[in-house]
């Protein structure tokens, strides 16, 4: 108990800095829009948002405030998506797919304008729940993660990168896992981290420090969406028209062991090395689907298994946010841009953080949702406004704004180069049904996972048994290991013949 | 035929690329010292410390895991679909979009972005990707494309060499009458076609406004840095915020 009181008497401190601060504002308000335009307009989604920002603060500002932009508009994105989820039957980012399946049934009845307000409402609640997880969890982490050393840090960087390819894959399993083999190929272009041997460079010169981080980005999560906008343009008509939002306080109490239920859930799926945001959404639909009273109205326009998709994406924030920062693993794709952002400060997530930039983000956290709310409930009408505006005149503008973020970060036209180049093979990627996740946080992972590998082997020795000697990689060797064969169509047929009850 | 069936004749090429990929990569990292490292002579690292064995790991899983998805698609009768063009599901009206987005893309930042004004040339793509997309006219998508290829063609033939990208202006000129003409070219369509008038109006605000500001912001807002900074309009208004503007602001 005194080490909860502990963590919010810090937390207070960073909250009440934050708030005091004019500057704070300056940059929450517009990123907190921002994200919740970017998560309201089809074919923009939270990855975007934040990797753009990403490019557009660079690291030629303070980190701080850099970060109130990039976690406010990750915040707002993740919410914006449930408007065109709710009001068109047309998510609006990947995380809100769930969201649509009891909120536009509700618009049809006529409760567009309650299905907003108690998403509002989930929403927000929801993220607290994953940012109070985020402050309590993150600390307990980062002291176990203290005995981690390099084997552990490998083998959970490969679960990393295993688990996002096989959660994130929608056809074949081994496409999610072809593509972090080929995001772990990319990080190893460039000077190898322990003996500065020259890998797969061609005498390019730019390619010596490896691919950056901000142009794969963008062109992995930026070009694909401008091209399949272009491609196939959805166009808006009329949105329906929505009564009152504001939704009634006795209807949220009553519906809190189901918000919280999915808060639980967000926040757990969201830990999880690489997954993120759209899963904790689905997870927690199903589950609360098996759990809630009114499971048999899911899918007919069900209060609750709207607020079980709402809740938990926002909640899978707070969650995603803490592998980022206790490892350097990202939770989510967004997070992997927020680590890019990191990266390109210097700054190195792990036991070796600066408490306060924890207490910072868990600060901004709450700032961010409390904007996210007051905007949702009192400015819902302008992002339903938004909703109209058609893909193919915002699509362009983003493609500008891709291009100047990505070449302001590394002021070379070289990076983009690299991004219309990546852009390209991730479209092709995302027409046969590869995750680009995989890919991305393979970028991000390799050379952490390259060079922990070796050390460890270098410390052993070359003596295999490093990874099994150890408590905690023996246990992420054999999840490593169970996630793959469990993959594997002959395991599974023995799986359930093994089961009870099966033939 | 339905999306599974399309999706194992697409991954029947797919495995042949990666496993050409792989091989190919597989070959390269041979390059790199491994059972055998020496520099000048002296043992630099062993086997399990060498620079190629992470990279033997991932090609050799990529290696494997190609030659799964191609049986998985041989298996489900993608080889016997792959050599047909509906096998693959291949649309020619959908290639030639998709070609045409590709076209100006490409040609923007190969050929424009480096060599020519950035407000220009994202003015032009502004332009070329809402007109030659937001119908779905067949005419307006050719247009456009060749109305980005054509300057990026030039810029890149008279100045392909990074030492031309900055100083001669021939290329923005040529950009910016691109923009001039397929924006001509776009209202005199639009006069006859009714729908999606409101967004071609305001198009050329959009494709002159959101770049200019997008630059401004990020030049002298953001202080970072923006591409190509001697082009026909970005020297302009870098010139008068120094000479004119900002000695105004001091007082001077």
């Amino acid at each position: 108990m005194e080490f909860v009181l502990t963590q919010l008497s810090g937390f207070s401190t960073s909250l009440a800095a934050l708030v005091l601060d004019p500057v704070t504002y300056f940059y929450l308000i517009p990123s907190v829009f921002l994200g919740i335009v970017f998560g309201a307009l089809p074919g923009l989604t939270a990855t975007l948002a934040v990797t753009i920002l990403t490019g557009f603060f660079g690291n030629k500002f303070p980190l701080d405030q850099a970060l109130i932009a990039l976690i406010g508009a990750y915040v707002g994105a993740i919410y914006g998506g449930s408007y065109p989820s709710i009001l068109l039957n047309i998510p609006g980012t990947a995380a809100s797919a769930a969201t649509a399946m009891d909120g536009y049934p509700l618009t049809k009845q006529g409760k567009g304008g309650q299905a907003l307000g108690l998403t509002t409402t989930a929403s927000f609640i929801g993220t607290l729940f994953g940012t109070f997880c985020l402050l309590i969890f993150v600390w307990v982490l980062l002291a176990v993660s203290k005995n981690i050393a390099s084997p552990e840090k490998a083998l959970l960087a490969l679960f990393g990168i295993v688990l996002s390819g096989t959660l994130m894959s929608k056809d074949l399993v081994i496409k999610g896992w072809i593509s972090g083999l080929i995001g772990l190929a990319m990080a190893m272009v460039g000077l190898d981290p322990l003996l500065s041997e020259e890998r797969y460079v061609f005498g390019w010169s730019y390619l010596l420090s490896g691919f950056q981080v901000v142009p794969v980005l963008m062109g992995a999560f930026a070009i694909p969406q401008i091209m399949e906008g272009a491609r196939h343009a959805i166009m808006v008509g009329k949105t329906p028209k929505v009564g009152r939002i504001l939704p009634e306080i006795g209807e949220v109490i009553r519906r809190m062991p189901s918000i919280l239920r999915s808060g639980g859930i967000g926040t757990g799926v969201g830990a999880l090395p690489g997954v993120g945001e759209d899963v904790a959404g689905w997870v927690s639909y199903g589950v609360g689907k098996a759990a809630s009273k009114e499971g048999h109205k899911f899918g007919q326009g069900s209060k609750d298994g709207l607020i079980s998709a709402e809740a938990a994406n926002n909640a899978a924030i707070g969650g995603a946010l803490i592998p980022l920062l206790v490892l350097g693993i990202p939770g989510s794709p967004p997070a992997a841009a927020l680590l890019g952002a990191l990266k390109i400060n210097n700054v190195i997530p792990g036991p070796t953080i600066d408490p306060a930039l924890i207490l910072h983000v868990v600060a901004i956290l709450v700032l961010a949702s409390l904007t996210m709310l007051l905007m949702g409930l009192f400015t819902a009408r302008v992002f339903i406004m938004v909703l109209r505006i058609p893909q193919t005149l915002f699509l362009p503008v983003v493609m500008v704004l891709t291009t100047i973020g990505s070449f302001s970060v590394g002021g070379g036209i070289n990076d983009l180069f690299l991004m219309i180049g990546v852009g390209f093979v991730a479209y092709a990627m995302n027409r046969m049904h590869y995750p680009i996740a995989p890919l991305v946080i393979g970028v991000i992972l390799g050379g952490l996972f390259d060079e922990t590998f070796r050390r460890s082997l270098l410390i052993s020795d070359g003596d295999l048994s490093v990874f099994v000697s150890r408590p905690g990689a023996a246990i992420l060797l054999l999840l490593n290991v169970a996630l793959i064969l469990s993959q594997i169509p002959a395991v599974k047929r023995l799986g359930a013949r093994l089961k009870p009850g099966t033939s | 035929m339905d999306d599974k069936a399309v999706l194992r004749a697409r991954d029947f090429w797919t495995a042949l690329v990666l496993l050409a990929v792989s091989i190919f990569f597989l070959i390269q990292t041979t390059e790199i010292p491994f059972l055998d490292s020496k520099a000048a002579g002296v043992d630099s690292a062993e086997w399990y410390n060498s620079a190629a064995l992470v990279p033997f790991g991932i090609f050799g899983s990529l290696f494997l895991l190609s030659l799964v998805l191609l049986s998985i698609a041989i298996r489900d009768g993608g080889a016997g679909r792959a050599l047909s063009a509906a096998g693959v599901g291949l649309d020619m009206d959908e290639l030639k979009r998709l070609s045409a987005i590709a076209v100006i893309l490409f040609c923007y930042i190969f050929g424009l972005v480096p060599r020519v004004d950035f407000i220009i040339s994202s003015a032009l793509m502004i332009t070329c990707l809402i007109w030659g997309f937001h119908g779905g006219s067949r005419a307006a998508m050719l247009t456009s494309s060749i109305a980005i290829a054509l300057p990026a063609l030039y810029a890149s033939v008279m100045h392909f060499g990074r030492d031309q990208w900055s100083k001669p202006l021939d290329d923005d000129w040529v950009t910016l009458a691109a923009f001039i003409v397929l924006t001509v070219v776009m209202f005199w369509h639009a006069r006859r076609d009714r729908e999606g008038k409101t967004v071609l109006r305001i198009t050329p605000a959009v494709a002159i406004v959101c770049p200019l500001i997008l630059v401004l912001a990020m030049a002298f807002g953001f202080r970072q840095n923006v591409p190509n900074r001697t082009g026909l309009v970005f020297k302009q208004i870098e010139y008068h915020y120094y000479v004119t503007v900002k000695p105004l602001f001091q007082g001077k």
